[in-house]
């Protein structure tokens, strides 16, 4: 009998005694110091450490290493595991025909110096740090600015950043100069629906500190820290006063936009720019008329305005009259479906509280659009108003009496239906009496709006002067040439002032934390200063010690050179993706509710040996690849299988299925569609609404943009997507340290029928032919070097050109493309 | 993946018989109990090459399929079947007790009752509001629970908690748990199938059919009457000569690698999951095929519409309602029926979140949810299979007794609400639990969602303690860590 998927298949036996006894698994084996065990004497005496402790422990069954895999297989092998893609079929004849022996080392040297290494590792730890670039729950907003810290782990494993810099820049990056890596913190779910409910709210911000805190525990240490929020951990010494030290070290993290700085080039060209456009408005300035949308001081800048709700909040003001100006619209006349004026918790601009509307003009003919639709209290585009001028109209609405306002709420449809004659210049002005206007709220406050837009505004400068002259004509030129001058300055101003922004953790001075009772927010006990765990060396900060330097110390007690956990960890994590399966098989959890190691010598072996290289994870990953473990050929043996069927022991190289990220990567490179464009804003699968809640409609068509590899593809909680997300690819809601392999036939429908598929099919058929010309023969040849790396047999080159003479070259690549073979590594 | 035989920690501690192939009551109990006792945890066994096999059992079910019917929007428990005369007769005064109560919207205005009147129904006399007549007239069959509490009041981590027992995104959903615990009797279907609300998907999308930390094999497969399964046709330009002839080339390329590879059964749960996509290819169009429904059916679950907007939802609804029906007669264990959607309007326009203007939505929901269910209900029993179809009524939380300050609805509220069950196990014409006078807090037999949960594990012959899946260093649970069967709903 077999199981489904490694998680099923790696899973621990149920753990023995739960205990609420405070010295819980202090004598559990992980948490002892990283020994030096010495190096077992094999015979054949193996020259790579790892080889001798695996033989060893071989050795005790009777059992001993396979024969090295071919080395058509093992470039391969090397390929998919490091890189994520194939080798191209001149790489394998290069590699195979080189007989140096030094050749495969090499070639591994060739392979982590490659930049593809980072995209296919950095898929790995951000499975770990469960991130992704929405939101989640029903808002699911897109974080547009999360790929910053996805391009930083990437760039992190490509420049084999120490491991130990690499935890304190997650954790406290903002101290060490790499802002973006405290993406780490907020890579989780986070629910934005504000409410003012204050358990709500209380619920909201202890769960998103939950996540943060099981996710370092979890992540970093292998420990399942989040248990001890409800009551002190029952399988490891955890209490739950550690938990709450701990949440009392991220107390002051939130989610949020971070400014990065400005690098130094572009400040200096901005400053450039802004001289120059200094020089320019003085020349200009006698054209100058009043403009008519100056942002009141003080205001930051806000989002762009939305279809289905824009909310404007200001210092509380004493009004009768609020008016809003419209100066362009993101097509046509502008609609207003309800304009809500608040003054407290009450909306008095509702007809029902008094209030009468006037308008510059209707749009006629329309029972739905009328003025009085812009405060009945009834919402979307049946009860709403629409100007008759392209591009603007006002509104204005007069109270019963003058009230005290702090809040206007307004939109095109509230119901997120009808998608135009949004509002994108505006401004919005009270008054008691008329003529003693005051701006309250402008889209000068806001980005700009994305899309095109009709303007009605006036212009900014005139040059119609009223008595034209000989001198005058040449100076209003002169004039006109100075303002397209400055209009291109604008332009490049306003692109270097984007300053380059990352969604990742943003920081303020907690107030104190205290213990929840069984991890109630409503039943808060005893004041917990922020802390370390216990088990290991524990440090105890001051109640009031600093936010960021809470952070930084907790960093370095994790990667303290002698905690017992942090090198353990990482170290089988990275064992893990090199062979499917860890040495602890449990990677998340190094408890007393985890596996045991297999190999627990060479586990602290690997561990020390990782610290005393810096923390170097390229210098442990060549040890591993170059040992004569990882090279085994992946061939069965029935008596292999009978004793160890889950090849534990390492008696052969196991094949697996790829993981989805890898089955696409590799499909775009064998179609020779992949664009290797790196880093940089993600691309879509779904095309994505804008309304309150997103939604996200699965896109049908791929361009070059959508052929980056999928670690560029935006990560979208609770929304699949439709071909790849059967493949157990997880969608970031919850820590991923492991992939699960099912095998379903929605994956086959998925593989066989998917436009995606069959778009591939038939570019990878040109070209084939591009490359091997339009002998059957010779294409099929082609197609199994570049799909397997080898050359087809007789009997299946016959087969294949059968096929391709009665029903053409895209219908062998789709079967080649959804064959075990291609699917799985060797 | 093969199963390590040499290294007992990656052992399940008890397996199971797999396919026994006999009948459900006939499953023998013997040796249930794990090593470390009666309560250890139990995991089931799966075949890669069929992962949707029959799995036993823990104990002697008393249903065999399961259908939920999911409001999105959260229905309100005080328009609809729990009955308070004491908030008609205090109707415009204050709710007692809670001066200046704060809920997910803000501030509360006076008790209102309900704009439809409640009349006793059937032989139970149980009181249901005119709202929803055609439900009413099936009181008899229903098995209310009024005493329904939840912890969260909005509606993402609502729809979360009720379908996965969790607030959070990423857990695994009811039909997940069902469908790993128990696998399918039909082998052509999914095993679990989620049908989406004819206006679009619900608030919080596929997380309620996830399958969470799961293996991908017990996800909801998700399509309606309207919208077939993705990727499941042949694609539009390669014939069906094309398609065999590649297919068939296929299946040789893999049991060719296979050869060099005997023992390694992933490779052949493969070769076997696409026999499996072939026959699902040609199962999915038939039970979706509705050409074929009597008139006399059509009119039972109300699925033609009299041409008006509400008319037409209600029809695509009730032939969603025939498809869950269709399903369940093939052997599909675990049906997901949705009715509202935040697709197309949130805030009370395409659900049931009557904020604003509850009388004139939930004026069109009603008729929409009315006689489709109704219809299904009786239809289920008809034919004989709500003997052993358990059905599930369920929504997100519940609604105030109040109408929120300066609008003409109810604000979210999660402290009481009602869900029903009907069909197997359960009693009928029965009534678990109460809320307050005013329905505000449930106070009677309190019943969490993770005692629903329990309870529907349960019927199912499945112990809610011991269905785990190991994930992240826990053994995970549809119930978390509380849960209790809720004995008083059992028939």
């Amino acid at each position: 009998m077999v199981m489904v998927g490694m998680v099923l298949s790696t899973a621990p036996a149920y753990a023995q005694h739960a205990s609420d006894d405070r010295e819980a698994g202090k004598g559990h084996w992980s948490l002892q110091p990283v020994k030096q065990p010495s190096i077992p004497v094999t015979k054949p005496a193996r020259s790579n450490p790892i080889d001798a402790f695996v033989q060893a422990a071989l050795a005790v069954k009777g059992m001993t290493l396979s024969r090295a895999a071919q080395p058509a297989t093992l470039i391969r092998r090397l390929y998919l595991v490091m890189l994520g893609v194939p080798p191209s079929p001149e790489e394998v004849a290069a590699f195979v025909a080189d007989q140096a022996p030094d050749a495969f080392e090499r070639l591994v040297d060739a392979v982590l110096a490659d930049s593809r290494y980072g995209e296919r590792w950095a898929r790995h730890w951000l499975d770990v740090v469960r991130f992704a670039e929405s939101d989640g729950f029903e808002t699911n907003h897109q974080r547009p600015n999360a790929w910053r810290y996805r391009d930083y782990v990437i760039n992190a494993f490509n420049a084999d950043k120490p491991y130990d810099l690499f935890v304190r820049e997650q954790l406290a990056g903002d101290a060490l100069g790499a802002d973006v890596a405290t993406g780490f913190l907020v890579a989780g779910q986070v629910d934005i629906v504000g409410s003012p409910d204050p358990v709500l709210t209380a619920q909201q911000r202890a769960d998103q500190l939950d996540d943060i805190v099981a996710t370092t525990g979890s992540a970093f240490l292998g420990l399942t820290v989040g248990c001890a929020r409800c009551h002190s951990h029952k399988f490891d010494p955890i209490q739950q006063r550690e938990y709450y030290a701990l949440t009392a070290v991220f107390a002051g993290v939130r989610h949020g936009e971070r400014d990065l700085p400005m690098p130094p080039e572009q400040a200096a060209e901005l400053a450039r720019v802004d001289a120059s456009l200094a020089v320019l408005d003085q020349h200009l300035a006698p054209f100058a008329v009043p403009a008519p949308d100056s942002p009141p001081a003080g205001m930051t800048q806000r989002p762009a305005v939305e279809f289905a709700r824009n909310e404007e909040q200001f210092a509380p003001v004493v009004a009768k009259i609020v008016r809003m100006t419209i100066f362009a619209t993101s097509k046509g006349e502008p609609c207003i479906d309800e304009l809500e004026v608040w003054a407290g918790d009450r909306n008095v601009a509702l007809a029902s509280n008094g209030a009468t509307a006037t308008v510059s003009s209707t749009l006629p003919g329309y029972d739905i659009h009328k003025p009085e639709h812009i405060h009945d209290g009834l919402v979307g585009n049946q009860y709403s108003w629409i100007s008759n001028e392209v591009g603007g109209g006002w509104l204005q609405l007069e109270f019963a009496q003058p009230e005290r306002i702090d809040r206007i709420v307004w939109a095109r449809d509230r119901n997120s239906v009808v998608r135009d004659r949004l509002a994108v210049s505006y401004r919005i002005e009270a008054a008691v009496r008329a003529n003693q206007w005051q701006v309250i709220a402008s889209s000068a406050a806001r980005t700009a709006f994305a899309g095109a837009i009709q303007s009605h505004a006036a212009p900014t400068y005139r040059f119609d002067a009223a008595q034209p002259s000989e001198g005058a004509t040449s100076r209003l030129e002169q004039g006109r040439a100075l303002l397209s001058e400055r209009r291109t300055l604008e332009r490049e101003r306003a692109d270097l002032m984007q300053s380059p922004r990352a969604y990742a953790g943003t920081f303020t001075q907690p107030g104190p934390v205290h213990l929840l009772r069984r991890g109630d927010p409503m039943q808060p006990a005893e004041q917990v200063a922020p802390g370390t765990l216990a088990l290991f060396r524990p440090i105890e900060f001051r109640n009031d010690a600093p936010e960021q330097q809470r952070r930084l110390q907790l960093a370095n007690w994790i990667v303290d050179a002698d905690h017992p956990l942090t090198a353990r960890v990482l170290v089988n994590r990275i064992w893990q993706h090199q062979f499917g399966i860890g040495i602890v098989s449990t990677p998340s959890d190094f408890g007393g509710n985890g596996a045991p190691p297999s190999h627990p010598e060479l586990l602290d072996w690997l561990a020390q040996e990782f610290v005393a290289n810096g923390w170097s994870i390229k210098a442990l990953q060549r040890l591993i690849l170059t040992s004569a473990t990882w090279r085994q050929a992946s061939t069965p043996l029935d008596s292999a299988l009978r004793i160890d069927g889950g090849n534990r022991l390492l008696w052969r190289f196991a094949p697996r299925r790829l993981a989805a990220e890898a089955i696409r990567d590799c499909m775009l490179a064998v179609s020779g569609e992949l664009n290797q464009a790196a880093g940089g804003p993600s691309f879509a699968l779904h095309d994505i609404g804008s309304e309150y809640v997103r939604h996200y409609r699965p896109k049908e068509e791929f361009g070059p943009d959508e052929s980056r590899r999928m670690i560029y593809a935006l990560k979208v909680r609770t929304e699949p997507d439709v071909v790849f997300t059967a493949f157990d690819c997880p969608d970031g809601s919850l820590t991923m340290p492991q992939r699960g392999l099912s095998t379903t036939p929605l994956q086959s429908l998925n593989l066989w029928n998917s436009k995606f598929i069959l778009q591939q099919a038939s570019a990878m058929a040109l070209r084939l032919v591009r490359e091997a010309g339009d002998e059957h023969a010779a294409t099929v040849v082609r197609a199994w070097q570049l799909v397997y790396q080898r050359a087809p047999t007789l009997d299946e080159r016959d087969d294949a050109v059968a096929l391709v003479q009665s029903h053409g070259l895209p219908a062998l690549c789709r079967a080649l493309l959804n064959s075990n073979e291609f699917l799985f590594l060797p | 993946m093969i199963l390590p035989q040499s290294d007992n920690s990656f052992l399940p501690r008890r397996r199971f018989l797999v396919d026994t192939g006999m009948g459900l009551g006939a499953i023998a109990l013997r040796s249930l109990q794990g090593p470390q006792g009666p309560k250890s945890p139990i995991r089931p066994t799966i075949d890669p090459g069929h992962p949707y096999a029959p799995r036993p059992p823990h104990a002697v079910p008393r249903a065999k399929n399961v259908v939920v019917i999911f409001c999105s929007g959260a229905v309100s428990q005080l328009d609809t079947f729990d009955y308070k005369p004491e908030l008609i007769r205090r109707h415009g005064q204050a709710l007692p007790g809670h001066d200046n109560l704060v809920t997910f919207q803000g501030k509360q205005g006076a008790l209102t009752k309900s704009p439809w009147a409640f009349r006793q129904r059937g032989q139970s006399g149980k009181w249901t509001s005119d709202l929803m007549p055609h439900l009413g007239a099936v009181a008899d069959k229903l098995c209310f629970v009024h005493s329904m509490r939840g912890t969260t009041n909005t509606h993402g981590p609502g729809e979360n908690f009720m379908s996965t027992g969790s607030a959070l995104d990423g857990f695994p959903s009811m039909g997940a748990w069902a469908t790993y615990a128990l696998g399918s009797v039909d082998q052509d279907l999914p095993a679990y199938v989620a049908i989406p609300d004819p206006r679009g998907k619900p608030q919080s999308s596929a997380n309620n059919w996830s399958p969470g930390f799961l293996p991908a094999a017990f996800q909801g497969t998700d399509f309606n009457a309207t919208n077939p399964i993705r990727n499941l046709a042949r694609p539009a330009g390669i014939t069906a000569a094309n398609d065999a002839k590649s297919r068939e080339f296929l299946q040789r390329l893999n049991r060719r690698h296979a050869q060099g590879f005997e023992g390694d059964t992933e490779l052949a749960a493969r070769i076997a999951s696409h026999e499996l996509a072939a026959r699902m290819q040609l199962a999915v169009p038939e039970v979706a095929d509705l050409s074929n429904e009597p008139e006399h059916i059509l009119k039972l679950y109300g699925a033609v519409t009299d041409g008006s907007k509400t008319g037409d939802v209600r029809a695509a609804y009730a032939r969603n309602c025939i498809l869950a029906r269709r399903l369940v007669e093939r052997g599909v264990r675990f049906v997901q029926l949705f009715n509202g959607s935040y697709q197309t309007g949130g805030e009370g326009v395409s659900n049931w979140d009557g904020h604003k203007d509850l009388y004139n939505q939930y004026s069109r929901h009603g008729q929409v949810l009315d006689q489709p269910t109704a219809g299904l209900l009786r239809d289920l029993e008809q034919r004989g299979l709500l003997a052993d179809t358990l059905v599930v009524w369920c929504t997100e939380f519940g609604r105030m007794p109040t109408f929120q300050v300066g609008a003409q609805g109810r604000d979210h509220n999660p402290n009481g609400f009602t869900c029903w069950l009907a069909g197997a196990g359960v009693k009928h014409g029965y009534s678990h639990g109460a809320t307050d006078e005013f329905g505000y807090e449930a106070i009677e037999d309190v019943v969490t969602v993770h005692d629903f949960h329990a309870t529907i594990l349960h019927l199912l012959g499945l112990d809610h303690l011991r269905l785990t899946y190991y994930h992240n260093g826990l053994e995970r649970r549809l119930t978390d860590v509380a849960g209790e069967v809720v004995r008083g709903v059992l028939a």
